[in-house]
C-alpha cells in the first residue's frame, strides 16, 4: 500500500503491508532507531512518538494510520545540534542508565512541558507513569524533568 | 586495602555515554540487520508437560514461500543448556536446543522457522502444526515433593535437583541456652528482573569462510564464547561474541540460553546470517524467573532477643532445567551461604533444596537468593520483637556483629562494616514516623518497618569453588593501551548496561594516569581484542573492573615516567603527571605532554631507555578477595495501607547504604534507587502466577505489573563508609544491594501497620486485604516441616554433607 509519511518534517512515499506498526517502519524503513520495542502491546511505553504534537504509542499505531499526520521521533530534537533542554537535563540528573527507555522518555517528557510548564512532583509522576523504567526507580528522571522545566520557562520568559 | 584514592575516584562527574542515549543514537540488538538476514521465530510448546507425536508444517495453512522449518529431530541430541552440579545428591538434566519427545514448561521451544521478512516468520510459526499427548503438570513445591509424584525428568529418584545440608557449630547447644523457639514459614513467589530490553541474538557466518561473529544482548561475552564454540564443535578463537547497547540485564542476561545455541548453529547451517529477537511475551514465559523461596525456619531465642542458633530448611522451585552458568541450585545453595547476614550467629543448620516444576526455569536476578534470605531473617527479627514485646531496632542491636573482621559460620568473613551506624541513623531518620499516632489504627494505617543486610560482592575463586558448577571462578580483566597521539583506550570484556562504566572506568584510568578524562575512551562487551573475563554480575565492576583499571593504569604510569625522566634527565621519583604533563615537582617548567611521550613509546624508540620494550600498554586480571567484600545497608519504609483495599502507598523510604569508597557517587545512588524501585515491585506488584494446569497466567504487562513513576517515592539515600581492607582503593561492590532490603522492609511496615504476620510476598492488594480482614492464608510451620519431602531433615539429627 503506497503512503507519504511526513517523519520529522521530511516526506516519504513507502510501499508498505497495512499490518505494519509504526514503530516498526520508522526503525526498518527510515532507520529511526530511537523508537523502542519494550512490549508490543501498549503498556512499557519505549515506543512512544509524538503525532501531531500528542504522544502516542508506535506499538499500538499501523503505520498506514500515520499518513496526513506530524510524526516526530528523538532523533528530531537535536537537528541543529544542539541537546533539547529536556536531553540536556536527563543526563545532568543521572536520568538513565541503559538508555533503552530515554528516547520514549525524553518524548514524553517534552510533552509534559508543552501542556504543563510548571509541573509539580505529583503531576510529574502521573504523567510519566505510562513509561516504564526499569533501571533508574524513576528518581533522576523527576529530577530531570523538573530542572527542565525551569530552563525552557525561562527561556519562554527571556523571548 | 591498595592504592590511594587518585583525582577523579570519588567525583560526581557526568556520565560520558548519555548522548547516544539522549538522542536516539544507541544501538541495541534489534537495531542490526545484515544484508541477507534470515528471521528466526520459535514455536513454543503451549502445554506445560507433553509428549510430542508430530510437527510439520501445516498443510491446509501453507506458510509464506521461503520459510525453513526445523525440529529437534534436526538437532544433534546433545545440543542445549546443560548446567550440573558437582556433589552427590544433584541430578542432571540438558535443556535441548528445540525439544525432541517432551515439552517440560510451556513456552519451551518446539520447532525454529526461517523467513526474511519478520512479520511473514510470525505468520510462518503459526503454520507449524505441533501435536501433544499432554502429561500431568507438576506446578508446586508440594506436587513436586509428594511421593509417587510424576517425575519432571526422566530417570530421576525424585524431582530434586539437589539437596545439600550443612551443620555448623552446636546447635543443641543453642538450643539449651535458649529461653524459647519462633518458628516460620516464609514465601517470596516467583518474579523475574524483566529488563525492558528483549533477549535477542544475530550469528553472521564470516563471509570469507572461516567462522562466525555472535551479536547477542548478553552480559558475559566470553562465557557465552566458550560454551557455544564447544556445543557447535568450533575452534574458540573462530567465534567472536559482541554484545551491543544492552538494555538493561539485571542478571537475566547473565546466562547462556538455547537461543544462544541455536542461532548460531542455523547460521552455519544456512550459510546466512540469522536473527532471533524475542518479545514480551516470549521473555515472560521463557527467559529467566526468579525469587520463588519456600523458607521453613525455627530459630533459638534468648529471652533478651538474641538468636543463639537457627535451622532453616530452604526450598526454591527452580523450574524445568538447569541453568547455565549458575546452575538450578544457585538460589537455594546462596540462601544457604548468607542466610545469618549481618548477625552473629554461629551455631546454625541448613538444608537447601531446588525442586523441578514445569515452569520457566530458574535463574539468577538482582540480589539472587539474598532478597529472598533477607526477607526471612528481617521476619524473623521483627517476630521475636514482637513476640518477646521488644522494640525492633532493639533486637537487631541484640544481634549484630560489632567487631569486624568476623568469620561467619559457614566460612566467609566479614571484612568491616556499619550495621549499628545504619540502624541508628534509619532509626533517627524515620523518628517521626516511628511515633506518629497513626501507626496501626485506623482504616488507613501507617506503618514503618526495616531491613538491615549484609552483602557478599567481588568473590574471589575460592567462594566459586567449594559450589562445583560450571561458573569456577569471578575475575575481571582489562586492557590499557596509548596510542600515539597520547589518547588512552580501555577494553574489557565487561559489558555495561546501565553501571555506567564508560565513565567510572574512564574516572579511574584518568585519575591514575594524570590525564584528562575526555582522553580516555572504554570499549566493553567485544570478545575480539579483550581478555578473557566472566563479564558483568555479582556486584563486581567497580572492585575487580575497577581494581583492574587502577592496576593497568599504574603499570602505564611508571612506564611513562621512566621515559620521561630519560629524556629530562631526572629521576621517575622527581616526576608528576596532571593534565595530561608530566613535570619535574620540584621545577614544573621543565616538562613534557603525555601525548609526546607516547608518540615516542610508540613510534620514536629511539626516545626509550635502554633495555625498554616499544609500546604503552598492560593487561591486568584481578581476582576477588577470596570470600568477597560486604557491603551493607539498612532500608526504612513507612507505609500507608488502605484496610478496604488492600492497597500499600509508600510514603518514605530510606537507604543508609555502606559500599566502601566509591568511584562515582552519583552512580552509585543511581544503582540504589533503580535497585530500590525493582524491589518495591518485588514488595508490592511482580508476580508470575501459574494456573493447575501449568499454563503461565502472568504472560503480559498487563498481568505482570511493574511499578511506574506513580509507585516509587523519592528514595532518600545516606552514604557511611567503611572501606575494605582488601580491594582497591577500599571499594565494595553494591550494584544488587538496592533489590536486596524492599521486601523485607515494606513487609515489615505492612505487619507493623495491620498488626498482623506478614508471611508472603508480593503483597498484592488481595492479599493485603486478606491480612486486614483476617482471611489470609495460614503460613505454619507444621504443615510443611511434616510433608513427606521435607520432614526428614526436622526429624533426624545433624548430619554433615560437606563441612
Amino acid at each position: 500500500m503506497n503512503v507519504l509519511l511526513t517523519v520529522n518534517g521530511e516526506r516519504h512515499e513507502l510501499d508498505i503491508e497495512p499490518r505494519r506498526l509504526l514503530g516498526d517502519v520508522l526503525r526498518r524503513d527510515l532507520g529511526l532507531f530511537g523508537v523502542h520495542f519494550g512490549c508490543e502491546h501498549g503498556v512499557c511505553g519505549a515506543c512512544t512518538v509524538s503525532m501531531d504534537g500528542r504522544t502516542v504509542r508506535s506499538c499500538l499505531v499501523y503505520a498506514v494510520q500515520a499518513e496526513g499526520h506530524e510524526i516526530e521521533t528523538v532523533e528530531h530534537l537535536d537537528r541543529d545540534g544542539d541537546l533539547h533542554p529536556v536531553q540536556q537535563a536527563f543526563s545532568e540528573k543521572h536520568g538513565l542508565q541503559c538508555g533503552f527507555c530515554t528516547p520514549a522518555f525524553v518524548l514524553a517528557a517534552k510533552g509534559l512541558l508543552e501542556r504543563h510548564p510548571d509541573p509539580d512532583e505529583t503531576l510529574i509522576r502521573e504523567e510519566l507513569a505510562g513509561n516504564i523504567c526499569r533501571c533508574t526507580g524513576y528518581v533522576g528522571i523527576v529530577e530531570a524533568v523538573r530542572l527542565a522545566a525551569e530552563r525552557m520557562r525561562a527561556a519562554e520568559a527571556r523571548r | 586495602m591498595t592504592g590511594t584514592r587518585p583525582p577523579l575516584v570519588g567525583a560526581r562527574v557526568a556520565r560520558v555515554e548519555d548522548r547516544r542515549y539522549t538522542t536516539g543514537a544507541g544501538r541495541y540488538l534489534d537495531d542490526l540487520e545484515p544484508a541477507g538476514t534470515l528471521h528466526l521465530r520459535l514455536v513454543r510448546s503451549p502445554v506445560a508437560s507433553g509428549r510430542i507425536t508430530s510437527v510439520e508444517l501445516s498443510s491446509w495453512d501453507p506458510p509464506p514461500e521461503g520459510t525453513l522449518l526445523f525440529t529437534g529431530a534436526d538437532l544433534d541430541p546433545d545440543l542445549g543448556i546443560r548446567a550440573d552440579i558437582d556433589t552427590p545428591t544433584a541430578q542432571p538434566c540438558l535443556q535441548p536446543a528445540l525439544a525432541r519427545d517432551v515439552v517440560r514448561f510451556s513456552g519451551e521451544p518446539v520447532a525454529a522457522v526461517l523467513h526474511p521478512d519478520q512479520y511473514a516468520a510470525e505468520d510462518a510459526a503459526e503454520c507449524v502444526d505441533v501435536d501433544f499427548d499432554s502429561l500431568e503438570a507438576i506446578v508446586t513445591i508440594e506436587q513436586a515433593l509428594a511421593p509417587d509424584a510424576p517425575l519432571v525428568h526422566d530417570g530421576w529418584r525424585d524431582n530434586a535437583y539437589v539437596r545439600r545440608r550443612r551443620s555448623f557449630g552446636d546447635l543443641s547447644a543453642a538450643r539449651a541456652r535458649a529461653a524459647r523457639t519462633v518458628r516460620l514459614v516464609l514465601r517470596t513467589n516467583r518474579q523475574a528482573g524483566v529488563p525492558l530490553e528483549n533477549r535477542g541474538c544475530l550469528a553472521v557466518p564470516d563471509e570469507r569462510g572461516r567462522g562466525v561473529t555472535l551479536w547477542t544482548s548478553t552480559q558475559i561475552p566470553h562465557l557465552v564464547r566458550t560454551y557455544v564454540a564447544a556445543q557447535l564443535g568450533l575452534a574458540e578463537n573462530d567465534l567472536r561474541v559482541v554484545a551491543p547497547d544492552v538494555g538493561g540485564g539485571f542478571g537475566v542476561k547473565g546466562h547462556v540460553f538455547v537461543e544462544e545455541v541455536l542461532v548460531p548453529w542455523l547460521a552455519l547451517r544456512t550459510g546466512r546470517p540469522v536473527k532471533w529477537v524475542e518479545d514480551r511475551r516470549e521473555h515472560l514465559l521463557a527467559s529467566i524467573h526468579a525469587r520463588d523461596h519456600l523458607h521453613v525456619v525455627e530459630a533459638y531465642v534468648g529471652g533478651d532477643g538474641h538468636v543463639e542458633g537457627l535451622r532453616a530448611q530452604l526450598v526454591v522451585d527452580a523450574g524445568a532445567y538447569s541453568v547455565f552458568p549458575w546452575t538450578s541450585g544457585s538460589d537455594s545453595g546462596m540462601a544457604a551461604k548468607v542466610l545469618l547476614g549481618p548477625y552473629d550467629i554461629q551455631d546454625y543448620e541448613v538444608e537447601d533444596i531446588a525442586v523441578a516444576t514445569h515452569k520457566c526455569p530458574l535463574g539468577t536476578y538482582r540480589g539472587v537468593g539474598r532478597p529472598s534470605a533477607v526477607f526471612t531473617m528481617e521476619r524473623l527479627m521483627d517476630e521475636v520483637a514482637r513476640q518477646l514485646d521488644l522494640d525492633p531496632f532493639a533486637v537487631r542491636r541484640r544481634n549484630i556483629v560489632r567487631e569486624f573482621p568476623y568469620r561467619t559460620a559457614t566460612g566467609p568473613v566479614l571484612d568491616s562494616g556499619s550495621y549499628a551506624q545504619s540502624l541508628d541513623a534509619v532509626e533517627e531518620a524515620l523518628a517521626e514516623e516511628l511515633k506518629d499516632p497513626r501507626r496501626g489504627s485506623g482504616d488507613r494505617p501507617i506503618g514503618v518497618g526495616l531491613s538491615l543486610y549484609n552483602e557478599q560482592t567481588a568473590h574471589g575463586t575460592p567462594d566459586f569453588t567449594v559450589r562445583g558448577v560450571p561458573i569456577e571462578t569471578g575475575y575481571e580483566s582489562v586492557a590499557l593501551s596509548v596510542d600515539p597521539q597520547g589518547t588512552v583506550t580501555l577494553a574489557t570484556g565487561m559489558q555495561s548496561h546501565g553501571q555506567s562504566m564508560e565513565t567510572t572506568l574512564a574516572q579511574v584510568v584518568a585519575g591514575e594516569l594524570g590525564v584528562p578524562l575526555e582522553h580516555v575512551r572504554v570499549d566493553h562487551g567485544d570478545t575480539a581484542g579483550t581478555p578473557y573475563t566472566v563479564g558483568t554480575w555479582g556486584s563486581r565492576g567497580a572492585v575487580l573492573g575497577g581494581g583492574a583499571a587502577a592496576r593497568a593504569a599504574r603499570r602505564v604510569r611508571e612506564k611513562l615516567l621512566g621515559i620521561a625522566a630519560h629524556n629530562l634527565d631526572v629521576q621517575a621519583a622527581d616526576l608528576d603527571i596532571a593534565d595530561g604533563v608530566v613535570h619535574v615537582v620540584a621545577d614544573p617548567a621543565r616538562r613534557l605532554e603525555v601525548r609526546d611521550i607516547a608518540y615516542w613509546a610508540n613510534r620514536r624508540t629511539d626516545r626509550l631507555p635502554p633495555g625498554v620494550e616499544p609500546g604503552l600498554a598492560a593487561t591486568v586480571f584481578l581476582d576477588g578477595p577470596e570470600r568477597g567484600t560486604y557491603s551493607n545497608a539498612c532500608h526504612g519504609a513507612v507505609v500507608e495501607v488502605d484496610r478496604a483495599t488492600g492497597k500499600v502507598r509508600i510514603q518514605r523510604y530510606v537507604v543508609v547504604e555502606d559500599c566502601g569508597v566509591m568511584i562515582n557517587p552519583t552512580v552509585v545512588e543511581g544503582q540504589i534507587y533503580g535497585g530500590v524501585a525493582q524491589g518495591i515491585g518485588s514488595a508490592l506488584l511482580e508476580e508470575f502466577v501459574y494456573g493447575d494446569d501449568g499454563q503461565p497466567l502472568s504472560s503480559t504487562f498487563m498481568d505482570y505489573l511493574m511499578p511506574s513513576s506513580a509507585d516509587v517515592p523519592l528514595i532518600e539515600v545516606r552514604h557511611l563508609e567503611s572501606p575494605s581492607p582488601w580491594t582497591e582503593y577500599g571499594m565494595k561492590g553494591m550494584g544488587e544491594a538496592g533489590a536486596i532490603g524492599p521486601m523485607a522492609a515494606i513487609a515489615n511496615a505492612v505487619a507493623d501497620a495491620l498488626g498482623v504476620p506478614v508471611h508472603e510476598t508480593p503483597l498484592r492488594m488481595q492479599r493485603v486485604w486478606e491480612l486486614a480482614t483476617g482471611s489470609a492464608r495460614r503460613w505454619a510451620h507444621d504443615d510443611w516441616a511434616d510433608l513427606p519431602g521435607l520432614s526428614g531433615f526436622w526429624t533426624t539429627g545433624e548430619q554433615n554433607e560437606r563441612p
